[in-house]
């Protein structure tokens, strides 16, 4: 097992009533990709503000290298770079210009930070807007420009907060690549309201929910404890009880072999071999009177364990 | 090496937002000038409303003398040092006729001279010693330029009776102007006034500048990186503090073209110009502490900007309270306000002709409030913003 590079110790956030994180540990390993998958407003955020020191938690710990972030010193936090969810960008300096100035932040010399600067703005595809001021890019070009402002003083743990948000799908798969090829020598640390962001990307996953990690592991891992298999989906017209009671009914049948769930008008049968048992699932659904108005067959993601977990579905 | 990078960031922000700095730029100098503008003889001439009901008595030779013309060209013969006329006299038709024209503000005072003003001039100059010559007068009591007009345009009068009937006055008045006092204009009066109000306005781009980082989220970025809260503060005081020296020398130039003239030295009004600068700046960044985004920057700023207007004497003279005395030196409530120091010392020292040694408390104390309204500021920046959030 490779390196601990950061633990979070039983970690508590409040905001009077409302408890954003409920006693989260976890340890992040050197060199891995560690994604944080949860629905919007369920922590994320929040633990990942604690974890790279901009936010106070309540109670717990948050330990880079073994030392505490929170009113640790500087060269501790200067071990970890953030990419916020918002951009965050001086809008009158030119692009060459910010990395320059928050590399020097860090006290990188203004020499080694435009070098550097230089090599991601080419590498993040932003080169040609070397010295465009910020205001003038294109919303994806800024959360470009976001991302290297987080790696100029070249840190060890990358911090990223939804990194492919309001991305263009071609900025996505840049900024996807990007953050696997920055995984080949970095600890990154990712959250994800996207499933398939965090599948593609993480190699261990954390599901978060309303301040709780209900579950951590590899996606394969998270994927088979809910079954090995695929999913069959089927929309079906009716009354919500006549579904009910249909998904109650091939439960039944099915055993042990299925899992069977009714949700938002759409059957969900999650099964190793689903494809053999669909004649049997559409003969049970004859007796019942249902129309199905459309079938869909895929592998199961780490959405179908997130709906095992709560019995929602991640946009929810 | 971290302030000097804060510095050369925030002057090309502020060399690429060319509204703001041409404003803060231009602002005193096109003060001054609308002043200069505003006063073309250099100072107020004040209006003299005249009621003339004087029938003038016949003479031996048979012609109608009226001592009330005779006053009143006497009002209009008051002059400024430089020449210029003090008193401007209109004629109107009654009492109704100046009661309008007083509450309009087109007259400031008016004079009513009665029938018989001929008469007892003549009388006394005759020889009738119980005579008294009557003259009504009057007007808005609550306008600041009346009892200046009142005392002038009376006073004229007055003096034209005693030449006239040969009286010495009971009291002869001698005054002796302190300095160069009597011999400045109001447009001369009025820039050290302006050139404070010109570094009391940069409460607001202080206050501004540090919440626009708190507001585009860049100072969360800042706050995880080694950037200290005084490295944060002292580069961004020195990028204003370098546009407020060029608006101030602009401001001077622009004074001097116009006809301003200094009776003491010139570069010591501009230290002080500095060092005041440097303490609205230090109360700019204080009220930054409390503000999370420009437009709340902007109201904050607003209530110590009228404390330092109002309660210094910059904008009209206020009476000191004081509180204590420290080595024979009164200290005053006002005495906490920059401004009020530098109103002082620069009347100090373009009035009186002060020099480095008379203006010494003035700048002790400046740079006293100076050194800590900047600590308050990077303190309780610190506290506020830069912290990890609780």
């Amino acid at each position: 097992m490779s390196e601990i590079v950061l633990q979070v110790d039983r970690l508590t956030k409040r905001y009077g009533s409302l408890v954003a994180v409920n006693d989260l540990s976890l340890e992040v390993h050197e060199g891995e990709v560690f994604g944080f998958l949860g629905p919007n407003g369920a922590g994320k955020t929040t633990s990942i503000n604690m974890m790279c020191g901009l936010l106070r938690p309540d109670s717990g710990r948050v330990l880079v290298h073994g030392d505490p972030i929170t009113g640790g010193s500087a060269d501790i936090r200067a071990r970890v770079g953030v990419c916020p969810q918002e951009v965050t960008l001086w809008s009158k300096l030119t692009c060459i210009e910010q990395v320059e100035f928050i590399g020097q932040m860090y006290d990188v010399p203004g020499r080694v930070a435009r070098q550097r600067g230089e090599r991601l703005l080419e590498e993040l595809d932003l080169i040609d807007k070397r010295d465009k001021q910020a205001h003038t890019l294109s919303g994806g070009m800024k959360r470009r420009l976001n991302l290297v402002m987080a790696l100029v003083h070249d840190p060890d743990i990358v911090v990223l907060d939804e990194p492919e948000a309001g991305l263009d799908p071609q900025s996505r798969v840049k900024v996807r690549e990007y953050i696997q090829s920055l995984a080949r020598h970095k600890t990154i640390i990712l959250t994800t309201h996207n499933m398939d962001e965090a599948e593609r990307i993480a190699d261990r996953v954390a599901i978060i929910d309303q301040g709780e990690l209900l579950v951590l592991d590899t996606p394969e891992a998270l994927k088979n404890s809910i079954g090995e298999g695929d999913v069959v989906e089927i929309a079906l017209d009716g009354e919500e009880d006549m579904r009910t009671r249909y998904s109650a009914s091939l439960q039944e049948q099915m055993g042990a072999q299925a899992i069977v769930q009714a949700a938002d008008g759409t059957l969900t049968v999650h099964a190793r071999d689903v494809v053999n048992l669909l004649p049997a699932i559409i003969d049970e659904l004859n007796k019942t009177g249902l129309k199905p108005t459309g079938m869909h067959l895929r592998e199961s993601t780490l959405e179908d364990v997130f709906i095992q977990l709560t019995g929602r579905r991640l946009r929810e | 090496m971290r302030i000097w990078s804060v510095f050369v960031k925030s002057l090309r922000e502020q060399s690429r937002d060319l509204l703001v700095l041409g404003l803060t730029l231009v602002f005193a100098p096109l003060f001054v000038l609308i002043y200069w503008l505003w006063f073309p003889s250099g100072s107020t001439t004040y209006t003299v409303l005249v009621i003339n009901k004087d029938q003038g008595v016949e003479l031996d030779d048979g012609t109608t003398w009226s001592a009330a013309d005779e006053a009143i060209q006497a009002i209009e013969s008051v002059t400024y040092a430089d020449g210029n006329p003090m008193l401007t006299v209109k004629p109107v038709a009654g009492r109704n006729e100046a009661e309008k024209a007083l509450r309009d503000r087109s007259g400031l005072v008016f004079i009513d001279f009665s029938e018989d003003f001929s008469r007892t001039v003549q009388a006394i100059r005759q020889g009738s010693t119980s005579l008294s010559v009557p003259l009504t007068f009057g007007g808005d009591l609550t306008n600041p330029y009346y009892p200046v007009a009142a005392i002038l345009a009376t006073g004229a009068v007055d003096h034209y009776v005693q030449v006239t009937t040969d009286h010495q006055p009971l009291v002869t008045y001698l005054e002796e102007p302190l300095g160069a006092s009597g011999t400045r204009n109001e447009f001369e009066i009025y820039v050290p006034g302006l050139l404070v109000m010109g570094a009391i306005l940069l409460i607001f781009q202080a206050s501004m500048a540090v919440a626009r980082e708190v507001e585009a989220g860049t100072l969360r970025r800042l706050q995880i990186t080694r950037v200290s809260a005084f490295e944060l503060m002292a580069g961004t005081t020195a990028v204003l503090m370098l546009v407020s020296i060029v608006a101030t020398l602009l401001t001077y130039l622009t004074a001097v073209a116009l006809g301003f003239h200094s009776q003491g030295p010139l570069w010591l009004a501009v230290v002080i110009s500095m060092v005041t600068t440097f303490s609205i700046i230090g109360i700019g960044l204080v009220m930054a502490c409390f503000a999370r985004t420009v437009a709340q920057a902007f109201v904050v700023a607003n209530f110590p900007f009228a404390f330092l207007l109002f309660f210094s004497g910059t904008a009209f003279p206020l009476p000191r309270m004081t509180m204590f005395t420290i080595a024979g030196q009164g200290i005053a409530l006002n005495d906490l306000l920059p401004p009020t120091h530098a109103a002082i010392a620069l009347n100090k020292i373009f009035t009186l002709g002060a020099g480095f040694g008379d203006v010494l408390y003035e700048l002790i104390a400046l740079t006293v409030l100076s050194l800590l309204y900047f600590a308050v500021g990077v303190w309780l920046f610190q506290r506020t913003h830069l912290r990890a959030e609780g």
